[in-house]
């Protein structure tokens, strides 16, 4: 096992250097001169030029290319182009708010979505199992958008218990996480009731019932292992989306996160921020899948990699 | 019976749903019909909303970019500057150009010397003096190219700059140019603490030093900048609050929802169809007023049918801009009348095309397109600006124009504008934008944007409109400093184009902001830039 895991730590440099080149191609093959939009509406085709030359965009695209690989194995992220500063600090800073929120969402999505879908798998047609998938279907269909301003004013404006944006407290952590994690709560659900519908018919559970075990000891210890495998998938790569920073949560509540850092970038066409975003998200999904992948092996013996 | 039991939960689930939306709701649903006043209504007094302590917060709707007002091109990121930085002359509320730190001013008759007094005593935040000598330094450094600082161009025209004494100082351009001394107004022109810029070199944007009524404290540019009083300030009596904390809050719900809560203190923009909602409750003020940011829709009058004045003009007498005001900004503006908004200065009247579909249809008859004709209009993809397109694609359909509505994200728009060298290879027809002369000055609300040599990519004459008398007087108009020849030129350019409509002007917005009715003295100027040096709290 510890082998595999050192095997599949080292192939992410191949794979990030690959990644990398895509992304630096798509990202400059984009409409749009971010000399122009850095410069501002006002510049002067004078200043636009100067301003190209100072980011260094006038030079031929293999050379920026190299430029940018070499710093990239150096260590060094660049510069972001709308605020000069180094892009490892913009995106350093952004990541912790970005990271607990998402812990928080997936935690609460997690406890409830699994509620639910157990309740609503082992209540199968009864009114827990309609109110159940009711709910998830809610989670999934109400926008974000929508749920959190609503959140807002019921719970801010109106009642005064949480304050309607920033991250100062832990009571700043409350609305957005319930908003983020709705959606995934709502698709764990509905995972975990399907999948838990399938296990329960199975032999062995059957097997189980005849030995004379309490129902709940079937569900809870014996079903469930089995039923969270395609769970673990999807929470993972919910996890993985998450970690991109939620841009629609964040720009609601005000979160000093990673989704509207993204966002301006991509408006200001700063490349190099959009780059370095883009390797994180693409790093956060191999070691995610990778976690995952070890996980299979905990809950299920018979997956266990060499 | 299963069905039926669904079918239950579904409809419980919908009522608790719609109740729980009814009760939060507390939006008073405005209709279109109502007629707005240009004004908001007065509300009945409020009593004073509580406010603890002595430190503001203010709202803005986004991130803040440097703070280095001479490589600063965003409206935002000048308004807090101006907490901090002061130029030699200012605007006040009228964006009339007042002295700051300078005592007094002139030019010279051929527009190319301009002298200005210092104020005596004062210093930066960091105690070194101000005087002739750092506002050399700091000319000095925008005007050179090699800094590559972004508002380089505001001062490309200085030739030499002289400390004549210790507060004296001298500019002299390359060659005349009226609107300089609008120039020095202009944010950009703020000054920095030559010991800061020494110290900090490029870095002063993240760690400024002025001589204004607040000092830095910090900036986390994912959250928030907080600046606190200037216990040294050279206006006695100001600051009167400890200190403002600027939170950028992109979201509009959530920036008004602020407001309510007493989060914020101070937020703008308030989007216009809250404004009625929130104006009169929770100790909360909406104020709006004229602002230098014009609309208007621009015709390519290099392409048929566009270069024939009689379908532009036609253009200009289908579209109804009361009703454009109405629909689109909820009646916060004011319609056009004139190429420039009425705030700027040696704006002149004229007279306007009144909303006549029979008048434009003559016209168009009268140009041969009796049947109409078809075009597109591109435009930002915000929801105002998609708004405005489509009320135009109405407006203008009445006269048989069909026009396809083409919203496009920023970067993408400038770049099918800008990346056209040839004006021959432009595809663009109509245009929907919107310009803010920050100098305050005619000039700057004209050239870039009429003048014959300002087309793409140079400058933003989408409409790449030539009149060579036009050009003339424009450039008359800026060799001399003389207010009055200034005007005269300035006059005659306002009547030349706006007859020649290469345009339809559509309005000029209001600025609009919220705040809580225990803050006095902080107040958005006509270029929409922040003033909180008066801010404030009455108890």
């Amino acid at each position: 096992m510890f082998r595999y895991i050192l095997k599949r730590l080292l192939g992410i440099i191949p794979i990030l250097l690959i990644v990398s080149i895509f992304i630096f191609m798509f990202v400059h093959m984009i409409p749009g001169d971010p000399a122009r939009l850095v410069a501002g509406p006002d510049a002067g085709q004078k200043d636009v030029e100067l301003v190209r030359q100072q980011l260094g965009l006038d030079k031929p695209i293999t050379t920026q290319y190299f430029t940018y690989i070499g710093n990239l194995f150096q260590g060094d992220l660049g510069v972001s182009m709308k605020t000069k500063r180094p892009v490892y600090d913009e995106i350093a800073q952004r990541f912790m708010p970005t990271f607990w929120l998402t812990v928080w969402s997936m935690v609460w999505a997690i406890v409830f979505g699994l509620l639910i879908g157990v309740i609503s798998a082992t209540k199968r047609n009864k009114w827990q199992d309609y109110a159940g998938m009711f709910s998830a279907v809610s989670g999934i269909s109400l926008p974000s958008f929508w749920l959190g301003l609503m959140l807002i004013q019921l719970f801010s404006v109106k009642l005064g218990w949480f304050p309607t944006g920033g991250s100062d407290s832990w009571k700043a952590y409350v609305l957005p996480s319930v908003t983020l994690g709705a959606g995934v709560a709502a698709v764990i659900a509905r995972f975990a009731r399907s999948s838990l519908m399938e296990i329960l018919k199975e032999d062995y559970i059957r097997t189980g019932r005849a030995k004379g075990l309490k129902e709940n000891a079937v569900v809870w210890r014996h079903a469930l292992k089995n039923a969270l495998i395609p769970v673990i998938t999807m929470t993972g790569l919910q996890f993985g989306f998450l970690l991109g920073g939620s841009i629609v949560v964040e720009t609601v509540f005000s979160w000093p996160g990673l989704g509207r850092l993204l966002i301006d970038s991509v408006s200001f066409r700063d490349y190099p921020l959009i780059q370095a975003e883009m390797l994180l998200f693409a790093l956060e999904f191999i070691l995610i899948n990778l976690l995952v992948d070890i996980l299979y092996g905990v809950m299920n013996p018979q997956i266990r990699y060499k | 019976m299963v069905i039926r039991k669904y079918l239950t939960a579904v409809l419980t689930g919908f009522m608790a749903v719609s109740l729980v939306l009814a009760g939060c709701s507390s939006q008073s649903g405005s209709s279109e019909e109502s007629q707005k006043p240009k004004t908001v209504t007065k509300q009945k007094e409020q009593s004073l909303a509580k406010k603890d302590g002595n430190s503001l917060t203010i709202a803005i709707k986004d991130n803040l970019i440097s703070m280095d007002p001479q490589d600063t091109n965003d409206t935002l990121s000048g308004s807090v500057q101006a907490t901090m930085y002061e130029g030699l002359v200012g605007f006040d509320k009228d964006m009339k150009m007042v002295p700051v730190l300078a005592e007094s001013y002139e030019a010279s008759d051929d527009a190319k010397v301009f002298t200005f007094k210092l104020k005596q005593g004062i210093k930066f935040h960091d105690g070194t003096p101000f005087n002739a000598e750092a506002v050399k330094v700091n000319i000095d450094r925008v005007a050179n190219p090699d800094n590559k600082l972004k508002r380089y161009s505001m001062f490309a025209l200085v030739d030499k700059t002289e400390a004549v004494d210790e507060y004296t100082f001298r500019v002299t351009l390359k060659e005349p140019f009226g609107a300089m001394l609008n120039n020095f107004a202009h944010p950009a022109a703020r000054i920095i603490s030559p010991e800061a810029l020494k110290k900090y070199g490029k870095e002063v944007s993240k760690q400024p030093v002025g001589t204004g009524p607040f000092k830095f404290v910090e900036w986390d540019p994912s959250d928030h900048l907080t600046v606190e009083e200037n216990p040294d300030y050279w206006e006695k009596d100001l600051p009167k609050v400890d200190s403002i904390k600027f939170k950028p809050v992109p979201e509009n719900g959530a920036r008004v929802a602020m407001l309510q809560t007493g989060e914020a203190d101070f937020i703008y923009p308030v989007p216009t169809e809250q404004v009625e909602a929130i104006n009169g409750k929770d100790g909360i003020v909406v104020e709006n007023r004229p602002s230098i940011v014009a609309r208007y829709m621009t015709m390519n009058t290099t392409k048929k049918p566009f270069n024939d004045v009689k379908v532009r003009q036609a253009i200009n007498y289908a579209i109804n801009k009361e009703a454009f005001l109405k629909v689109v900004y909820r009646g916060f503006g004011s319609e056009m009348d004139s190429i420039i908004p009425a705030g700027l200065q040696f704006y002149s009247k004229q007279k306007t095309y009144q909303y006549d579909l029979e008048k434009a249809k003559k016209l168009l008859k009268e140009a041969g397109y009796e049947k109409g004709f078809t075009t597109t209009i591109w435009g930002a993809n915000n929801s105002d600006a998609m708004k405005a397109m489509e009320f135009l694609q109405q407006q203008l359909g009445q006269v048989g124009i069909k026009v396809e509505v083409v919203p496009m994200e920023a970067g993408t728009l400038s770049d099918k504008i800008w990346s056209v060298q040839d004006a021959k290879d432009a595809g663009v027809e109509l245009y929907y934008g919107g310009w803010s002369s920050s100098t305050g000055d005619a000039d700057w609300g004209i050239r870039p944007l009429l003048a014959g040599n300002s087309i793409p990519p140079k400058s933003y004459n989408v409409g790449y409109y030539q009149n060579e008398k036009a050009d003339q007087l424009i450039n008359a108009a800026l060799q001399t400093a003389d207010p009055a020849k200034r005007q005269a030129a300035y006059a005659d350019v306002q009547k030349i184009i706006w007859d020649d409509a290469p345009w339809a002007p559509l309005i000029v917005e209001d600025t609009i902001a919220g705040k809580k009715n225990y803050l006095e003295g902080v107040y958005l100027l006509p270029d929409g830039s922040l003033s909180a040096k008066e801010a404030e709290i009455k108890r």
